[in-house]
């Protein structure tokens, strides 16, 4: 396919969730992060006591727009361990299908952000308009681009027919052509590797001792994937790797979030074409028998982890979630302390925040006096800024 | 080079290393010889069921002799009568160790493990905003899941509390101009 | 009658309205439908329309989610840093009622409790070609406005004084 190089404008806005930190800064040298993460407090928690576990589910997928479909798998297999109920296994690899889309559109829009912090616009363009690909395969297979609403306590509410298999699987070839074309920049185009290499290290021990989780953590070397530890859905089937690699930097992000879409891509290629026959769900009884469930799922930013207690009734009688994000949070302060202001918007990218961001940064210098604010595309263009005077990049 | 070593003792197929065995409830119930029960709900979940004084201790005998280096969560409930906290550790083995205490609704206090797992640092913050347990000895309990407007000694996901329609909980006060 | 300078800024604020992004809270699928307007396959910047960070610059004002208490002063305050005329568009269920988040205790529950609303654009989330529709309409609403000089056109008429009602006499 003929390369096509889109006219971008220079402003772009600025990329979703409302964090506020208080970063303090001796000059450009970044001293200390304090987190503050309540701008996108809802109390879903609560609610959630309050809905039967048909009305949750909804609820559940909204919790996060961009991993809607793990919340509610990790909450439907959770209540499912509580009701003791074997789901078929075509609705297994139903939702694996759905997960493995998912994590790939959010590695492929985590790529173009990454790369819109760095300034380089036209990686965001191509990666999200290759990632319109997987919202087609995803809004054919379950009815929506986002928010997909497939899951059911008891198995999944849309079949496939062969014929969404087939086109389907008629995509998989170019994305996957196009992942190698990414894989190749991410390892050797010059802005990037600049902007991404040395920036924001974890060692493996710190990666473990600040409860990293995810591609975050799995580029320090640390193994840990859900889905091989405690295996779900139908991972256990099929054949693929976890990714890790030794960098510990951003860099070593990138090259693991790259190396799980080409995982990805390949775990769907293989459910579509081994999808068994049979139901996709069965009647669950309504009321769940009393009990305590520690659901675990890989979601694409990290563990993501739903405690469930129940109590003889429809609805949960207590849900703790634990976001991937909110674990990867100590180890983003950590790892910026004597890191450059400048990378501040690619170290807080590289964990993929899933929260929400208008982003104000207040900057205070060592003794305490308030130094000035800035938005996060302050921000963002001071680091571009910093760096191109620097290396002329 | 260490870090070779040490992912290999980790295990794991990705670097064809053995993979480190899942512990049993044996090993478990040994490591945390008189501080509690032991049982195994499942397959890869193994809990201890200890007291509020001994967590700290289950805590360090979980990392050191268990070799747990993941905190994966502090589950947290109310169950009308008392709260209770479990801390869900893991490690190289891939089983889930949990440590589970009940704390009394009187005295909602329990020693913070923040300086032995730095993550609980950011999770206990988050349950004291929420259940109002005290976390002594944690550097700084501040807010960080409720907006600054909350009122103090409101804790939402407690099961007997109402929003209280006199006080402000943050927000706008007046309506659209 | 309008000087050629004001017919002049008219124009350029049909042809090229800049938009803002406001995150009051929400799940983030509101935002990434909009900001995929912005890419290739929806390009809506062939529409003239720019997305700009800051609410200085903007013409329309993009909420997304249900107004969480923290973000509520917040949005109040964008709105009013907004220069006139500008117009808000909130979108989704939650912009509208709250969505799936109605009632819960964080949130303020819709943003025109908070800021006037001129548009509402219905889905959760609406697809990117709804945004795009959406803020086609406002545009359709600003030209409107300009001509009748203002949005005060608009604004229902307030119900006159009910009338006292004579005592009652009994007898």
């Amino acid at each position: 396919m003929p390369e096509v190089v889109i006219p971008i404008g220079p402003q772009h806005p600025a990329l979703k969730e409302p964090v506020n930190f208080k970063v303090v800064a001796d000059g450009e040298i970044i001293v200390r992060l304090e987190l503050d993460v309540s701008y996108n407090h809802r109390g879903i928690e609560k609610a959630a006591e309050q809905r039967d576990f048909v009305r949750v589910v909804p609820l559940l997928e909204r919790v996060c727009g961009i991993c809607s479909h793990s919340h509610t798998t990790v909450f439907v297999k959770g209540i499912e361990e509580a009701m003791k109920l074997e789901i078929p296994r075509r609705a297994q690899y139903i939702r694996t299908i759905v997960a493995e889309l998912e994590r790939m559109h959010s590695h492929l829009l985590w790529l173009g952000v990454a790369a819109h912090e760095i300034g380089f616009n036209t990686l965001f363009m191509w990666t999200w308009r290759d990632r319109e690909l997987v919202q087609d395969m995803l809004e054919e297979l379950t009815g929506n681009r986002v928010n997909y609403g497939i899951n059911e306590v008891g198995g999944v509410r849309r079949d496939l027919t062969p014929a969404l298999v087939k086109a389907s699987l008629d995509r998989l070839p170019y994305l996957a052509e196009r992942i190698a074309k990414y894989t190749a920049m991410a390892s050797k185009q010059r802005t990037m590797l600049l902007r991404f290499q040395g920036v924001g290290k974890l060692t493996e021990a710190e990666a473990l001792k600040y409860g990293a989780v995810g591609p975050t953590a799995r580029a320090s070397g640390v193994d840990y994937d859900v889905r091989k530890d405690d295996p779900y859905l139908s991972y256990p089937d099929v054949p693929w790797k976890v990714v890790t690699d030794d960098h510990g930097d951003v860099f070593g992000r990138t090259l693991v979030r790259v190396g799980e879409l080409v995982e990805s891509t390949n775990i769907v290629r293989h459910c579509l074409e081994n999808l068994p026959e049979g139901a996709i769900r069965i009647q669950p009884p309504r009321a769940a028998p009393k009990g305590e469930v520690l659901s675990r799922y890989e979601a694409p930013r990290g563990e993501l982890v739903h405690f469930i207690r129940t109590n003889n009734t429809d609805k949960a009688e207590r849900l703790d979630i634990r976001t991937p994000t909110l674990a990867n949070w100590t180890s983003v302060a950590v790892s910026l302390v004597g890191q450059n202001l400048a990378d501040i918007p690619v170290v807080v990218a590289a964990i993929d925040p899933c929260l929400s961001c208008t982003s104000r940064i207040t900057i205070v210098d060592p003794e305490g006096a308030e130094t000035g604010t800035m938005t996060w595309d302050e921000l963002r263009a001071h680091g571009i800024r910093f760096y191109r005077e620097r290396e002329g990049i | 080079m260490a870090a070779e070593g040490a992912r290999a003792a980790r295990g794991g197929e990705a670097c064809g290393g053995d993979r480190v065995k899942a512990l049993t409830k044996d090993e478990v119930a040994k490591a945390f010889e008189g501080l509690g029960a032991v049982d195994q709900p499942r397959g890869n979940r193994i809990r201890l069921v200890t007291t509020v004084d001994r967590a700290r201790e289950a805590i360090g005998r979980a990392t050191t002799a268990l070799r747990c280096d993941h905190l994966i969560q502090m589950s947290s409930a109310d169950t009308g009568k008392a709260f209770d906290l479990v801390y869900q550790l893991t490690g190289p083995h891939r089983t889930v160790v949990s440590i589970a205490v009940e704390i009394p609704r009187d005295r909602p206090e329990v020693p913070s493990v923040a300086d032995l797992l730095p993550p609980a640092g950011i999770y206990e913050r988050g349950i004291h905003d929420l259940l109002g347990i005290v976390f002594v000895g944690h550097p700084g309990l501040k807010r960080i899941i409720l907006n600054e407007d909350w009122p103090e000694g409101e804790y939402p996901l407690r099961k007997d509390w109402k929003p209280d329609p006199a006080k402000f909980y943050g927000g706008v006060r007046e309506g659209v101009g | 009658m309008m000087t050629l300078s004001q017919r002049l800024v008219n124009w350029a604020r049909l042809k090229s309205p800049w938009i803002t992004i406001f995150n009051s809270g929400a799940c983030n699928a509101c935002d990434i439908e909009a900001i995929a307007a912005l890419t290739p396959r929806f390009d809506v910047e062939r529409f003239g329309i720019l997305a700009k960070g800051s609410p200085r610059h903007a013409d329309i004002l993009v909420v997304t989610g249900p107004v969480t208490r923290k973000q509520a002063l917040r949005l109040r305050n964008v709105y009013e840093q907004m220069p006139d005329p500008k117009y808000v568009i909130a979108t989704g269920a939650c912009g509208a009622s709250g969505g799936v988040f109605k009632g819960l205790y964080h949130v303020v529950d819709s943003v025109d409790e908070v800021v006037p609303v001129d548009m509402f654009i219905a889905g959760c989330p609406p697809r990117p070609d709804e945004i795009i529709d959406g803020v086609v309409k406002c545009l359709a609403l600003l030209k409107e406005d300009l001509a009748h000089g203002g949005k005060e056109w608009r604004r229902k008429a307030r119900a006159p004084p009910a009338e006292a009602k004579p005592a009652e006499v009994t007898a």
